[in-house]
């Protein structure tokens, strides 16, 4: 691999990193924050600007070094992000600010900080950005407006939104990520202009909106969209549901075929599973409860439809719900939303080719010379990409098992170890137990910060981006051509 | 009328064969001389070696006077390229035979008059929709339908123990007289007669009846046969054929199993085919035909390429207890062999192409053709003009030429199995069953 080359871009992403944080000054200089933050900018602009002047400007990206640049670009982009965490002095260990900022590019929204209220605007506003950012993938914005990430474009957008390819919308790539980035930009701005008509004031409206359609989930309030009316988390509900669909179909949809979404056979899947644990959960909350009001469907809806696109935003504390909901919650935890979305999790396209893949097998069973074919969306599914789903499932599996392990072995109970891995590898933010909705992670040790943040980055690149950096062979040739 | 050929296959030979005995002029095109020479030996047509696809063939063919151009290669885009060279002769009408479902998928696909095609054939299909036809008639060997499946002309064995066996026609006529049920043909020992009322019919009788859509139950019945509905199926085969006939038993709802013996192609036809359970294997392992529920199968349609192998499996079928089965046969000197064998009806590619063709080759009062397989007799529906000799007549009047016989009138959308005092009015269409002696006798009382 050709490790300058590398440095190289990841000094491009820096700079990018950089800019990003003097967003939030515009807050800091009221705040008597102004110094620190033009610390932790200008630091990461002249690390950046270093490594990008150090290293070659011929570059060349192979699949390898795409890999390579979107693996450590994101290490080196949320290291970066931790920064004003720790110079502003809000986050009180280095593991807490990492985590912070890990949850906040991954998408996953989960906090150390028990108040939200008592932190800075411009801490505030810099968690959304790191969730807009990581939502659509840094990298794939790079991608999209910087023309040196031209010629491996495919690769980086790849590495960084993986899944099953599903099709390009125009032949360039770079073309595709501006329009994927384009649609997203409009989405957030439609949604910002809604919460400014209903309940917000701009600064809320910006951030939530940035916040719900990278399915992020930090919000301005420690009560989240519980603090909101009942029109804005109808709204908030919608959206999510669009920030976890395929962004490929929005786009279709926006330039004139309606019929896109219905004709998507991962859309049915993926609404089709939200409507069911819609039923089950409002079944479950009546029959405990007593009550089967317009509320507990509201409630009912927003939390399960919060966790289901991976979003995590909460207006109940669904730790007190019953364990029959909190069960269909794991379920929809581990599924996560559609590919192509900014949201994370399992996904349903991969649940929906793993299923059919199973009754394929049961009908080996029962014909053993049957040639059975899994199809997705009418055609085929290739052999490839169906072991690449199964290794997938495998690895999160494996995965989740060793997150829940290590986090009980730092001494957490088996609810709280179990969801928080499973949260933090979804992206989802609130799990149940100690870290549920009421709750935050500012009770966890460093460690257990650590290990979050390691599955957050695994399960937002969706392991394969992470893991090839441990293997020796993508070190191999360090530092040549080939 | 002059008529030009490419392709000396096994479609191009039997149409050519069939519009020699029509009377026609015909030459046949082909690239392969060994073809063309096989041809030249036993039809009484011309040849001409090279490709349809080229003018100068076509005119050393004789285009230029040439009323009809039949495009049968088994090469789909050099039959539409033939057709599209010859588009500025005049007077021309072209048929092409395109047999790639890609072409028919969607209706963007394949314009036929940008090709400059007249009719499009498709045998494959033709084929796969007479298996359907077969199969919902259950116990016939052969169906052929006019007056949009108004008509119904079915083949019928007679079974041991069928309320007409052993009966005469004028008897079973008094007693079932209220029946638009007609006897119009009884084949026997080899050949075919039209029958007179004294026929008695045996056990074993090769019927043709004519009926109305509405009583193909009672004239199975009739016959030894209890009507039963299609719902699971067994096809054999990764031809285009089987292809078709599965898609049309997966439109019907009918639970189908296709076996392939082709790694690749069962794979293939697995993706394109959603309802079908596909299996990959050999149409003549017994234990897996068996393991698959053969016995319990309401039909088994073997459609593989070669006809030993159907006609083995089909047997194997019938043996397992499937219900009805039907074999795909390309050799003529098959088709009595296979029944004599016990197996219930016989398809074939050549014969649904030349159905397909020659419907489209009669012009003036002919509206639609049927024959059928292991007999020389067609059905063939007129439309009555004013110039026709028996038009205002009844049937006993009008001295049906022997050999002959009015199966059916449909005169808008009445439908009358006719008896003697039946008249025959202009304007109607009128289905006629006819030897081949008979033929002649029969166009002449239909001018156009």
């Amino acid at each position: 691999m050709n490790l300058r080359e590398v440095l190289h871009v990841i000094g491009a992403l820096l700079m990018w990193t950089a800019g990003a944080m003097l967003l939030p000054t515009v807050y800091a200089a009221g705040e008597g924050l102004f110094v620190p933050w033009m610390a932790a900018s200008l630091g990461t602009a002249v690390l950046g600007l270093g490594l990008w002047r150090l290293t070659p400007r011929e570059i060349r990206i192979n699949p390898r070094e795409g890999v390579a640049i979107v693996g450590l670009g994101w290490i080196a982009i949320v290291l970066a992000g931790a920064v004003p965490f720790i110079v502003t002095g809000t986050a009180p260990t280095v593991a807490g600010a990492v985590f912070e900022s890990v949850s906040g590019f991954t998408t996953t929204g989960a906090t150390i900080f028990p108040i939200i209220e008592d932190l800075p605007r411009s801490i505030l506003l810099w968690r959304s950005i790191s969730h807009w950012l990581g939502g659509m993938g840094i990298i794939v914005l790079g991608v999209a407006i910087l023309p040196l990430l031209g010629m491996g474009g495919a690769q980086l957008f790849h590495a960084e939104a993986p899944g099953i390819p599903s099709d390009r919308l125009r032949p360039r790539i770079a073309s595709t990520a501006r329009l994927l980035w384009g649609v997203y930009a409009l989405l957030t701005a439609m949604l910002a202009g809604l919460y400014l008509l209903l309940d917000m004031d701009v600064f809320e409206a910006v951030n939530h909106a940035m916040s719900c359609l990278a399915t992020g989930g930090f919000s301005t309030r420690t009560a989240s969209m519980g603090a909101f009316s009942a029109v804005t988390q109808w709204v908030t509900m919608l959206f999510m549901i669009v920030a976890g669909t395929n962004f490929t179909l929005h786009y279709r949809v926006l330039s004139g075929r309606l019929g896109a979404w219905v004709r998507d056979e991962e859309w049915r899947w993926y609404v089709g599973s939200m409507a069911v644990a819609w039923a089950m959960v409002f079944v479950a909350l009546g029959v405990s409860r007593g009550g089967w009001g317009a509320d507990a469907a509201r409630e009912a809806m927003f939390n399960v439809t919060a966790v289901h696109t991976t979003t995590g935003f909460a207006t109940a504390d669904f730790g007190l719900w019953p364990a029959f909901a909190q069960v269909i919650l794991l379920g929809l935890m581990f599924m996560g939303a559609m590919g192509g979305s900014t949201g994370g999790g399992f996904k349903s396209v991969r649940t929906g080719v793993v299923l059919k893949h199973v009754a394929g097998e049961i009908r080996k069973v029962l014909h053993p010379r049957a040639v059975v074919v899994t199809k997705l969306g009418g055609r085929a599914v290739r052999p490839e990409v169906l072991h690449n789903v199964l290794a997938f499932l495998a690895l999160y599996v494996v995965t989740h098992g060793i997150g829940t392990l290590l986090l009980a072995a730092m001494g957490e109970d088996l609810v709280t170890a179990l969801s928080a891995s499973l949260a933090a590898m979804s992206s989802i933010g609130p799990g149940l137990g100690e870290v549920g909705p009421a709750s935050h992670y500012g009770n966890l040790g460093s460690a257990a910060h650590l290990v979050l943040s390691l599955l957050m980055l695994l399960g937002r690149l969706e392991f394969y981006t992470l893991l090839v950096l441990v293997f020796p062979s993508t070190w191999a040739s360090w530092g040549g051509t080939e | 009328m002059h008529v030009v050929v490419v392709g000396a296959g096994e479609v191009g030979y039997h149409v050519a064969d069939r519009l020699v005995g029509l009377q026609h002029d015909v030459v046949v095109v082909d690239v392969e001389p060994r073809r063309l020479e096989y041809v030249a030996n036993h039809l009484d047509v011309a040849v001409v070696e090279g490709s349809g696809t080229s003018m100068a063939t076509l005119e050393e063919a004789g285009i230029q006077k040439a009323a009809l151009l039949l495009a049968v290669t088994n090469v789909d885009e050099v039959n539409l390229v033939t057709c599209m060279s010859a588009r500025e002769v005049e007077a021309l009408t072209t048929v092409a035979r395109v047999s790639n479902p890609t072409f028919y998928r969607d209706a963007r696909n394949l314009r036929p008059a940008a090709f400059g095609v007249d009719v499009l054939i498709n045998p494959e299909r033709e084929l796969a929709l007479e298996t359907v036809r077969l199969l919902k008639t259950t116990a016939a060997t052969d169906v052929a339908v006019f007056a949009g499946g108004a008509v119904q002309l079915l083949g019928l064995m007679v079974a041991p123990g069928a309320p007409v066996a052993g009966r005469r026609l004028v008897d079973l006529a008094a007693e079932h007289g209220d029946r638009p049920i007609l006897t119009v043909a009884v084949e026997r020992d080899g050949a075919t007669i039209v029958p007179r009322g004294d026929t008695e019919i045996r056990v074993g009788d090769h019927l043709f009846v004519a009926t109305k859509a509405g009583e193909v139950a009672t004239a199975l019945e009739l016959v030894g046969y209890q009507p039963a509905t299609v719902r699971r199926v067994m096809v054999t085969g990764g031809s285009t054929e089987a292809y078709y006939l599965s898609h049309l038993l997966q439109q019907h709802r009918v639970q189908t199993t296709l076996l392939i013996e082709d790694r690749q192609r069962a794979q293939d036809l697995a993706e394109e085919l959603d309802k079908v359970l596909v299996l990959h294997g050999d149409a003549t392992d017994v234990e897996l035909l068996e393991l698959e529920g053969v016995g319990g199968a309401d039909g088994f349609v073997a459609l593989t390429e070669h006809d030993e192998i159907n006609i083995l499996s089909s047997l194997v079928a019938k043996r397992a207890g499937a219900r009805q089965v039907i074999t795909l046969v390309n050799k003529r000197d098959y088709i009595p062999l296979a029944r004599h064998i016990g197996l219930d009806a016989a398809v074939s590619p050549r014969l649904s192409a030349a159905n397909a063709i020659l419907r489209h080759v009669r012009r003036g009062s002919v509206t639609r053709v049927a024959t059928f397989e292991g007999s020389d007799a067609e059905a063939i529906a007129f439309t009555v003009s004013p110039a026709s000799p028996i038009a205002g007549k009844s049937l006993a009047e009008a001295g049906i030429p022997a050999g002959a016989i009015v199966a059916a009138i449909v005169r808008g959308t009445e439908v009358v199995v006719p008896r003697g005092h039946d008249r025959i009015e202009v304007g109607d269409s009128v289905v006629v069953f006819t030897l081949p002696e008979a033929a002649q006798a029969v166009s002449e009382y239909f001018p156009a």
